[in-house]
């Protein structure tokens, strides 16, 4: 006993139990709360299958596992079964994008990453003109406390609009929950940082493809890219986008702000991913390692790119076309097609570009050309 | 509890600052351990949609994937490209009824493109066949067929679709097939996308959980395909899958953007390590290699790589394109790839226009040897009764037939001596009259011997017409001989005359002497 100087050691030596019996509760805790339980009900069907297949019986066991009590039972998470003939058929010869899609019933799927639910946004989606049976939504929020909130708002402002009258409800709408961690800090500051943006783009374009790839549906002609902070846009963005009839067209994208110079309201650039290649561009590229990246808008990465942000001319046709390299993703139209072709939004460095402009990237590199309006305007929100 | 309330019932006045101490270490412990499992728990916030119209809500973290997917109901999306595949579907569904994955949680998506034969009315019927069957285990769950024509550069045959000048083009165009099936088809929760070719011939029914239970992110088993016999049984057919070498980086580098290499080819020589020729029949399948290029006949991945946006490129990534692209960009996803050398599933065999000119060959061969040996048999049996063996027989008829023209023992040579030592011309004329006529005798026998020989063989000849009357070649050739034995006898006829003039000149000589 002597050697036992400790207190606690000694009293544990004394009394095992002390340690013993809050040891015992957290354990049986556990297993209560985490432990695999079975549903009895699903043990007949399995009985059915198994006998079908004697001789694999042995290999694996088709027991039906649930999960711990505090998540859903993966049963709900599947939709219901089918009924026997359920057989759909699609001729995706027949879909088209055409700069008539409101005469063509065209359909179009708008795409919202979402980490902050804004009012303005919300009502100004809900003024677009484009026939809202023909439109499809689609929003992912990050797993975190800012998507709970989000999702809050969303809920409530959903609700509203599709038990609402039925011309006036969407033909669809998708709400996912990102699957892997997102960055939690979301402040201005923070998400301009030269050495987060890669991190943040990286995540950004995961989860841009996820919603992309699970709401892309068989019959979606157009998927409009609205980011959630677009605040003020024309009232007819789809039909004036689809007009132009290019695989790929971007608005060019501004922020309203007071001017305290001049003492009254103003307009200033906001998006600089909307730029063409240049000469610098291809050069720095070239002596970078392959898994570093060009990041738009930052001094010590000097491009002399020509940006579309710089391009816009109030006096200007709001019809005219430039070509461009890389594209940021405030308001962007795409044609379905490219999509499927496998344009995506590339969370790693696609020739040292990624997220939107790597997307540009690899939408030239299947052959499709990209577009910027330098004169049609939509407006980000302005913290 | 009781252990704790019987331990404190238990307690002297002396030991309750070790009993406060106690149970400040379990307080703390508990809320350490509440605390942990929270912060694990995340208390997502879920909408309430279920009684929104056209309105869905998905957390995309249950649909992970997990190695036991099968118990956890976990979906799958069973994804099939088919090209004028009309004649593989029987054999295809038959495979598809055997998957022991349970069928309601496998969805079914067909891409049928530019065929020429009735792929779609064939899939078609299939499909209501299995899913009106009496059995509901067999019933799969959503199934989706997609119509999609891309124009066809390439045709579909073996070589059409093998030789090298063709994979770049259509490996691209592939790829941009596979893509828009996997684009529209999966679905929010799906948790697996499973890839297979319509024509593979032998597969376990396991194969799904075989694949699944690793916990990949890709994983594919090793594709071989039978061979016939006079091409060695059975042989590697998916050369896609490899893992990548310095000899594969270095050819990479010194090609230009839009050049795809393509595995398997004499024209580009990587020196990769190929999952097909890792393969040991009697080896572990369980065992895994890393691959960085894969092929496309069977695949096993879990969606949130497909939903995460990695795709088969249809232009030169990293200078590949399709599955072997596919490969790569999930490398630069940081996704797993991997292959199971031990573990094999067989491709049809499918000839190649070479192996086609080889078996027309091979029948013509055939049908030539036939022949030959028909012709042999006949051939034969004319030779051997052409070529009779008569040496017994004549060893027999020998003595008969020569005794008779052995004139020794028959006739001796009376010599008249008388006057030989007076030479008379008159009398010597007389005496050779005499002998001219004893030969002339002797002449007229030889004859009748002659006509009783030829008596013979005119049997010989009947005996031969009565057994063969075909073969006129040889009995002409027969006859012929049989002519030339009688030249031939006769000339030994003469020779022997002539000995005999010499023998009584030589008699006559060595009388002189």
């Amino acid at each position: 006993m002597g050697i036992l100087r400790n207190p606690y050691l000694r009293q544990i030596r004394r009394k095992p139990s002390s340690i013993l019996g809050p040891l015992t509760i957290i354990i049986l805790l556990c297993y209560l709360l985490f432990g695999t339980s079975n549903d009895p009900s699903n043990n007949s069907n399995n009985g059915q299958l198994s006998n079908n297949n004697l001789n694999i019986q042995n290999k694996y066991s088709y027991k039906p596992k649930n999960k711990n009590l505090f998540s859903r039972a993966p049963s709900d998470l599947i939709p219901n079964i089918l009924p026997g003939d359920h057989i759909s058929h699609f001729d995706l010869n027949k879909l088209a994008s055409t700069p008539m899609a409101v005469y063509n019933k065209e359909k179009v799927l708008i795409l919202s990453p979402m980490s902050k639910f804004l009012n303005q946004y919300w009502a100004n989606l809900l003024k677009l003109t484009y026939p809202r049976e023909l439109i499809e939504l689609g929003f992912i929020v990050p797993r975190n406390s800012d998507g709970d909130k989000v999702l809050n708002f969303l809920e409530v402002a959903i609700k509203q609009v599709q038990t609402g009258p039925k011309e006036k409800r969407f033909s669809k709408i998708t709400i996912l929950r990102q699957d892997n961690d997102s960055i939690r800090s979301q402040k201005e500051k923070d998400r301009h940082a030269l050495s987060i943006q890669k991190e943040r783009r990286s995540s950004m374009a995961l989860a841009r493809n996820s919603l992309l790839f699970t709401t892309l549906s068989p019959f979606t002609s157009w998927v409009l890219w609205l980011d959630a902070d677009i605040v003020e846009s024309p009232t007819t963005l789809i039909q004036d986008l689809i007009a132009h009839d290019k695989p790929v067209i971007s608005a060019n994208c501004y922020q309203r702000f007071f001017d305290d110079s001049k003492k009254k309201e103003s307009i200033r650039p906001y998006d600089f991913n909307n730029w063409v290649e240049s000469e610098e561009g291809l050069k720095i590229a070239s002596n970078m390692r392959d898994d570093e990246i060009i990041v738009e808008g930052y001094a010590n990465i000097a491009t002399y790119r020509p940006l579309m942000a710089h391009f816009y001319d109030a006096n200007g046709d709001v019809n005219t076309e430039m070509q461009l390299d890389g594209i940021g993703g405030a308001a962007v139209l795409v044609k379905a097609d490219v999509h499927r072709d496998g344009a995506m939004f590339p969370p790693f460095p696609f020739y040292h570009l990624i997220e939107t402009e790597g997307f540009a990237k690899m939408t030239k590199r299947l052959g499709y050309e990209v577009f910027g309006l330098p004169n049609y305007l939509v407006y980000h929100y302005n913290e | 509890m009781n252990s704790l309330f019987s331990f404190k019932s238990k307690v002297f006045p002396e030991t309750i600052p070790k009993l406060k101490l106690s149970l400040m270490l379990f307080l703390i412990i508990l809320i350490l351990s509440i605390k942990y499992f929270l912060s694990n728990l995340h208390f997502d916030y879920i909408p309430n949609l279920d009684n929104v119209p056209n309105t869905f809500y998905y957390d995309l973290a249950n649909y992970q994937g997990s190695p036991d997917g099968w118990q956890r109901y976990e979906k799958v999306l069973f994804c099939v490209p088919l090209r004028d595949a009309e004649s593989h579907l029987p054999m295809f569904f038959g495979h598809m009824k055997n998957l022991t994955y349970p069928h309601n949680l496998i969805d079914l998506a067909f891409l049928v493109s530019d065929s020429k034969d009735d792929t779609m009315g064939s899939l078609r019927s299939h499909l209501q066949e299995i899913q009106n069957d009496p059995n509901p285990n067999l019933h799969f769950g959503e199934i989706e067929i997609y119509e999609k024509d891309f124009g066809q550069i390439i045709g579909q045959g073996f070589s059409d679709r093998h030789g090298f000048a063709a994979q770049g083009p259509r490996r691209k165009l592939m790829a941009r097939a596979r893509n828009w099936l996997w684009t529209v088809a999966i679905k929010p929760y799906h948790s697996w996308v499973y890839w297979r070719d319509a024509d593979v011939e032998t597969v376990p029914s396991t194969i799904i959980e075989d694949l699944m239970h690793h916990d990949k992110d890709v994983i594919v088993p090793n594709v071989w395909r039978p061979l016939p016999d006079w091409l060695g049984n059975q042989q590697p057919y998916d050369l896609n899958s490899w893992q990548e070498s310095d000899g594969g980086l270095q050819l990479a580098n010194t090609l230009d953007e839009d050049a795809v290499i393509v595995e398997g080819y004499l024209e580009y020589a990587t020196w990769r390590p190929h999952l097909a020729y890792l393969r040991d029949p009697y080896g572990d399948p369980e065992v895994e290699m890393p691959l960085d290029g894969i092929g496309g006949v069977s695949i096993l991945s879990k969606a949130k790589v497909f939903r995460t946006g990695t795709h088969f490129p249809a232009f030169s990534f990293e200078k590949h394109a399709e599955t072997e692209a596919f490969g790569k960009m999930c490398k630069r996803m940081s996704y797993s790839v991997v292959g199971l050398p031990h573990y094999v599933i067989w491709h049809i065999y499918e000839p190649s226009t070479d192996d086609l000119k080889h078996m027309e060959w091979m029948a013509q061969e055939e049908a030539r040897q036939k022949e030959e040996e028909k012709l042999r048999k006949i051939y034969q049996k004319s030779w051997n009764q052409g070529f009779e063996d008569v040496q017994d027989i004549w060893k027999e008829d020998r003595i008969n037939i020569l005794k008779n023209t052995d004139m020794s023992k028959h006739r001796k040579i009376v010599v008249d001596w008388s006057g030989i030592d007076e030479f008379d011309p008159i009398e010597e004329e007389v005496k050779i009259v005499d002998t001219n006529s004893k030969q002339d005798k002797e002449k007229e026998k030889e004859k009748e011997m002659e006509i009783e020989k030829e008596k013979e063989k005119d049997k010989d000849k009947d005996k031969k017409d009565e057994k063969d009357k075909g073969k006129k070649e040889i009995d002409t050739s027969d006859s012929q001989q049989s002519s030339d034995k009688d030249k031939k006898s006769k000339k030994n006829q003469d020779q022997l005359n002539k000995q005999h003039v010499n023998d009584n000149d030589k008699v006559l000589a060595d009388f002189d002497s």
